[in-house]
């Protein structure tokens, strides 16, 4: 099916939840609010005609400084086997507090993105049994992703002094990276 | 089904967790697995990643899309331009560009070049790791002759950045398509060799049928991609169903094997690296002629030469290199077929000249629950081989 052809199948079974749906660059990309979105994919994967049953991956976007009333976005994108078409799902959420429910019941392979998700941007999965870290160490503070997180770097913590033959630790710094200095 | 399955053994309450990693060798970088066992067939297998992590991402975002190319090469170290390939192609789509015909035979002969040399590091250290050590050295004999190609087009053996937003770094040289057309004859024959070693090498046979089955319904629930979908029988290459980069202009096969094992994934890789020759071999026949980047000067640097008696191109010179490309605003991703599966950036644009969000589909980090999944039911002694058949390569895992 063409993006367009699968746009309207989409719009005409479940045109109330779907905020906005558009060809972007001959994508079909749909705009859906995080509380439809499980019935969206759900429709997605179980339709004849559409039956999206692989997922390609999931992602975050942070949106800060741009002109937009939600700051960030979750990104589903998903291929058909059979009938070898793609389309985007986008959902947008609130900087206080963006979460996003599960789509592991349908897709077992989302649990990795989706705590990825959580680590480096900090969104809630709702019914997710196993939300934790999955790159950055456990306790690690921060979610690296977001804009306003400082792209910095740490000194090596330990050095080699020649002349008392022994190690030094180091006080841990950070350095900073300025946004715009180039 | 796996042993457990079949009841041979039952289920007791007494489990064992063992670890395996971070630094075990056939983990094949830092990847590390907590195995949960009962006697030796493992319950339940917990991978742990992120050891690798460089936020290649994140830096992606505070560097000009140029300066993004060598970054990608980090990604999947074992197959740099098909990652390079898919940023461009990925920037390419949000530029609304065109490549040259010559340009775009060149990224295929270096994307398939290079298919074969991961495949063949696969191959040479999935037998290592098995037990067969021969293949290893035979593997790295022919890879190494794909280096020095690398190496005479891009200057670089491995990250070779050599495809540029626009085209590719530079034209070929003839003695490079020389060097091509030598390898591209005397590589059947080497392909024989390994396969008289190992296809029906009934050792290898042992200890490859049946173990680390993954059915078509499972690998397409779990997200497996390339080599791994097509031994479990789904018909599915990027290359075949939405052709970029001139694909459509070679004829050669999809290679597709049903049991899904790890013998199975063997034989799709061997007939890949065969129908890559072909490819490769029909590229250098039909090779266009004509220039090998965009001749837009907003996009790719002008002619060195004409910096001395052109203002126009000295303008545009010191434009792209001081500023670099702006990218209309939008969103976009292209999947492409790497040599692991399904490789694509999804790039967000703000219409600066740095991405505003590059993530990188990796086929490596979405095969990891899948790879577990088969672990489950299987011997302690088959981790090893099945954690070599998906072909995990932690760079692109973590990045």
């Amino acid at each position: 099916m063409t993006s367009e052809e699968i746009l309207q199948r989409v719009k005409s079974h479940r045109g109330e939840s779907i905020l906005q749906a558009e060809v972007a660059l001959g994508d079909a990309v749909i705009h859906v609010g995080p509380d439809a979105l499980h019935d969206t994919v759900k429709f997605l994967k179980d339709d004849p005609e559409l039956s999206f049953d692989y997922l390609s991956h999931i992602t975050g976007v942070d949106y800060l400084e741009q002109e937009r009333d939600l700051r960030f976005e979750s990104v589903y994108e998903f291929h058909s086997i059979a009938k070898n078409h793609s389309i985007r799902v986008r959902v947008a959420l609130p900087e206080e507090k963006p979460a996003v429910p599960t789509i592991s019941d349908l897709w077992p392979s989302a649990v990795f993105p989706e705590r990825e998700l959580f680590d480096m941007f900090g969104f809630h999965i709702e019914g997710l049994a196993n939300l934790k870290r999955l790159l950055m160490p456990e306790e690690w503070e921060g979610h690296p992703l977001r804009k306003d997180y400082d792209l910095n770097w740490e000194d090596v913590a330990f050095t080699y002094n020649i002349d008392t033959k022994r190690e030094l630790v180091k006080e841990k710094t950070l350095s900073r990276y300025k946004p715009g200095q180039d | 089904m796996s042993v457990a399955e079949k009841g041979l053994l039952e289920r007791t309450k007494d489990t064992m967790t063992l670890n395996m990693g971070p630094q075990h060798p056939s983990t094949h970088g830092v990847f590390r697995v907590i195995l949960e066992m009962d006697g030796e067939i493992i319950r339940s297998a917990e991978p742990d990643i992120g050891y690798l992590h460089t936020g290649i991402e994140k830096s992606g975002e505070t560097k000009r899309y140029v300066h993004c190319i060598p970054m990608t090469d980090r990604l999947d170290y074992l197959n740099p331009p098909t990652n390079n390939l898919a940023f461009c192609l990925t920037t390419e789509k949000l530029l609304g560009l065109d490549v040259p015909p010559r340009a775009a035979y060149l990224r295929v002969i270096m994307s398939e070049l290079n298919r074969i040399g991961s495949h063949l590091l696969w191959l040479g250290t999935h037998a290592l790791d098995i037990g067969a050590m021969t293949v290893f050295l035979y593997a790295w004999r022919e890879r190494e002759m794909i280096l020095d190609l690398n190496e005479m087009v891009s200057g670089v053996r491995m990250m070779t950045s050599y495809i540029r937003i626009g085209g590719v770094m530079r034209d070929s040289t003839p003695d490079w398509l020389k060097g091509v057309r030598e390898f591209v004859d005397i590589f059947p024959e080497k392909i024989d060799e390994y396969e008289a070693l190992l296809t029906k090498n009934p050792i290898w046979m042992d200890r490859t049928q049946g173990v680390g089955v993954i059915s078509r319904e499972q690998a397409i629930a779990y997200s497996m991609s390339g080599p791994c979908l097509r031994g479990s029988g789904v018909n599915w290459d990027f290359r075949k169903k939405r052709p970029y980069s001139r694909y459509s202009d070679f004829r050669f096969d999809v290679p597709v094997k049903y049991n899904g094992d790890v013998y199975d994934r063997y034989l799709v890789r061997v007939e890949e690296m065969r129908q890559s020759r072909e490819i490769i071999s029909q590229a250098l026949k039909n090779l266009p002629q004509g220039p090998c980047k965009v001749e837009d000067n907003k996009i790719s640097l002008p002619p060195r030469d004409t910096l001395h008696t052109s203002m126009e191109a000295l303008i545009h010179h010191f434009k792209l290199v001081s500023e670099g490309i702006h990218v209309p605003p939008g969103e976009t991703y292209v999947p492409l077929e790497g040599a692991r599966g399904e490789v694509g950036f999804y790039i967000v644009s703000d219409g600066s000249n740095k991405p505003c969000r590059m993530k990188m589909r990796a086929p490596s980090f979405m095969a990891i629950p899948g790879m577990c999944k088969i672990m489950e039911g299987a011997f302690i002694a088959d981790v090893v081989a099945i954690i070599g058949s998906v072909d995990i390569v932690m760079g692109e895992v973590d990045r």
